[in-house]
């Protein structure tokens, strides 16, 4: 059975290797370089002790070399959701173009035909999402060492959170598929509804996974992953000033501060380094739970509907 | 019973929008190559995807082989041939790749058979489905099902979209199946006419409803077209089921089913043929008049 | 060998005009004593039709004496020589057929009418062989 299923969704399968293969082409190389410019440059060397401005400006020098492809490869935190709906597009198609009343009128049950198919849907995405997270970590670690893994680009892209990001598309995409039996719709909207639920909990929901820390502290600390900071001078004073501040996950400090940093009061809403694993895990936890009650629905659904 | 090969009580099967079958009780005999006749909409593949364990009734009881084809899927669809509607098939497989599907997919899985019946319709085997014609794709859909062995064999309009060559070639390659193995074959059709050939029972169904059931030759034995005078059904009714009736101005036509011999001098007697028995049936709606209560199965 | 053939429209039952084909081939001298008949399985991918029609033709063909089954061989053709009835008798028939189509036109009957009452007293003939 699994042989066949393979077989039968052998075109998808193939598409997918072909964006892991297109991204591995373009990330292998450059990830290289970027990994010999950082060891190289003695960045590496530099950030392990406190940060001095010599030190800052080579940082500096580094990431606005590979601005362009971070911010490119920002983006590929889509793929796994791509990833996740065109491999639902085999079982759509069986059932919109009918050839279900083939493959349930052969010799086995449509039971354990559906478990088969499903079976390997979702194998085949947890591996070709393992793969791309693998990848995307090899990728960034010069940025992660850089600006802590809980920074955007790195958090969603080269976490586990990447394979249940893809079983949640497969599921949600399985599911209409099911319901509506159209291919182009069902895709379409799943990729889309991946989208408004990535943004969903990027924004809101993942700081209520895991609550933020709030603190305070003087000087300019070893970047943290802010949330949210503002800069207080001693007299109480408060402003922006200069203060970048990434995605949902925060970013790392790059400040412009007036006056001496030494002496500057900064008060932050923050996720620590250390809730690396809790955020992952629950995200992932939250993700791969949505998709198996999905693609329970999607089996039974089939199973039960569809004549 | 191993006599019947399916046997339906009071089957019925309602979808959203209604019921797509009601009270369908019949009886198909093993061995027999039954036509199955309505018009589009009827039921007949709600009854056939019924018989064939792809959908699961509302009411009633289906029995295949003395199995539930949905329940006991697992014991009955080995011995069940089926090609559905519009002969699906995975259109980016090639010929040999799609009988690779049948044998993985099925216990009991005649390669041979598969193989040289494709040579001898001469496809080439490493061809893609896609890119056969109509008639090669139906006969690859039937390769398909008669590669399984089964004792019963289940064709949903399998000639619907053939040319008429490719028609002869389709029914042909069922018959001799037949011949071979003796094999029960269910075939439903909106055309009648040719069915008379390849058939030798018949069910109709209009209207969600089954009206005849039996073998052919009784039916048409069974039927007499009456003509006489313009006159009244009502003496004839009395005995006989009257199925249709016309007038013009000076004669009156009755197609009846008899139900013994027709005694009445006024009225002249013909045989009719199966087609007209059918598309009487078919016209048919109980309650239209007030005469004759619902058909059922002619006795067998 | 003989060929069968169909003609859907003639209103005679398959299985009877099969019936009716061995009969002439008998006749003419085309199926002679000891030829074999098409096999069912033959029979059926001449003509595309239901293998239980042939079995009836070669079960009433069988009835008639004209041809043998075999099992596991085949059916025979078992008929002896092609008898018509004596000469004389065919002599007598013909005239008194002449005399009664004399009496059919007198009475007012034209060709038509005189087919048809001829055909209504044949049938019951065909059908009774029948069951």
């Amino acid at each position: 059975m699994s042989r066949v299923a393979w077989r039968l969704q052998r075109t998808e399968t193939a598409v997918v290797a072909g964006i892991l293969a297109l991204l591995a082409v373009l990330l292998i190389p450059t990830g290289i370089q970027m990994a010999n410019a950082y060891h190289s440059d003695g960045l590496n060397a530099c950030r392990a002790l406190n940060i001095g401005p010599s030190c800052a400006a080579r940082i500096g020098e580094f990431q606005s070399r590979f601005q362009a492809l971070t911010v490119l490869a920002n983006w590929f935190t889509l793929v796994p959701g791509l990833i996740g709906v065109l491999l639902a597009a085999p079982f759509i198609l069986d059932l919109e173009h009918g050839t279900y009343r083939l493959a349930w009128t052969q010799g086995i049950t449509r039971r354990r035909w559906l478990a088969g198919k499903l079976g390997i849907l979702v194998l085949t995405a947890v591996v070709a999402s393992g793969a791309l997270a693998l990848l995307m970590a090899w990728w960034r670690s010069p940025q992660a060492d850089l600006n802590g893994r809980l920074d955007t680009g790195v958090y969603d892209t080269a976490g586990i959170v990447v394979v249940g990001y893809a079983v949640f598309a497969l599921g949600l995409a399985l599911a209409l598929g099911a319901l509506w039996r159209r291919s182009a719709a069902s895709l379409t909207v799943a990729f889309v509804g991946y989208f408004a639920m990535r943004i969903f909990v990027d924004y809101w929901l993942r700081n209520r996974l895991v609550s933020p820390l709030q603190g305070s502290w003087r000087g300019l600390r070893q970047p943290q992953f802010l949330y949210h900071a503002q800069i207080m001078s001693e007299s109480g004073g408060s402003g922006k000033g200069g203060f970048k501040s990434g995605g949902p996950l925060g970013g790392h400090a790059q400040m412009a501060v007036p006056g001496n940093a030494s002496h500057t009061l900064f008060h932050a809403v923050y996720q620590p380094a250390s809730h690396f694993w809790p955020l992952q895990l629950s995200e992932t936890a939250l993700f791969t739970g949505i998709a198996a009650l999905l693609i329970a629905f999607a089996a039974w659904w089939t199973h039960e509907r569809i004549a | 019973m191993s006599d019947i090969a399916v046997r339906t009580s009071e089957l019925g099967k309602r979808y959203r929008d209604g019921w797509a079958l009601r009270d369908c009780t019949l009886e198909i005999p093993a061995g027999s190559v039954t036509a199955l006749v309505g018009p589009n909409g009827a039921g007949k593949t709600t009854l056939l995807h019924l018989v064939i364990g792809l959908s699961r009734q509302t009411s009633g009881t289906v029995e295949v082989l003395g199995l539930s084809p949905r329940s006991d899927a697992k014991a009955v669809l080995p011995r069940l041939g089926f090609v559905a509607q519009d002969h699906p098939l995975y259109r980016a497989l090639t010929i040999a790749e799609t009988f690779t599907l049948g044998r993985r997919l099925n216990a009991q899985w005649d390669e041979g058979f598969a193989r040289e019946r494709a040579g001898r319709l001469g496809l080439d085997l490493d061809k893609k489905v896609g890119k056969l014609s109509g008639g090669q794709q139906a006969q690859v859909a039937l390769t398909m099902a008669l590669a399984k062995r089964p004792d019963v064999l289940v064709l949903d309009e399998p000639v619907a979209s053939l040319d008429p060559l490719a028609r002869r070639e389709f029914l042909n390659g069922v018959l001799e199946a037949v011949v071979e193995t003796g094999m029960t074959v269910i075939l439903s059709s909106h055309i009648v006419s040719e069915l008379e050939r390849v058939c030798d029972h018949l069910i109709t169904l209009a209207d969600s409803r089954t009206q005849l059931a039996g073998s052919i030759r009784e039916i048409v034995a069974g039927h007499r077209l009456l003509t006489g005078p313009r006159s009244d059904a009502a003496s004839v009714a009395r005995i006989h089921d009257v199925i249709r009736e016309t007038h013009t101005e000076r004669q009156t036509t009755l197609l009846v089913r008899a139900n013994g011999h027709v005694y009445d001098s006024c009225w002249e007697q013909h045989e009719v043929d199966l087609e007209e028995i059918v598309l009487a049936y078919l016209g048919y709606r109980p309650g239209m008049r007030d005469t004759s209560p619902a058909r059922e199965a002619v006795p067998s | 060998m003989i060929e069968f053939h169909l003609d859907a429209r003639s209103g005679v039952p398959a299985y009877l005009q099969l019936v009716q084909q061995v009969r002439q081939a008998i006749r003419l001298g085309i199926l002679r004593d000891g030829d074999q008949l098409p096999t069912v399985k033959e029979v059926v991918a001449m003509l595309t039709i239901n293998p239980n029609t042939v079995l009836h033709a070669y079960r009433q063909l069988d009835l008639e004496g004209l041809v043998e089954g075999r099992r596991g061989v085949g059916t025979f053709v078992a008929a002896g020589p092609p008898t018509s009835p004596p000469v004389d008798d065919l002599k007598a028939l013909r005239s008194s057929l002449e005399r009664w189509v004399a009496r059919a036109r007198a009475a007012g009957l034209d060709d038509e009418g005189i087919r048809a009452l001829f055909a209504e007293a044949v049938r019951p003939e065909t059908e009774s062989r029948v069951a």
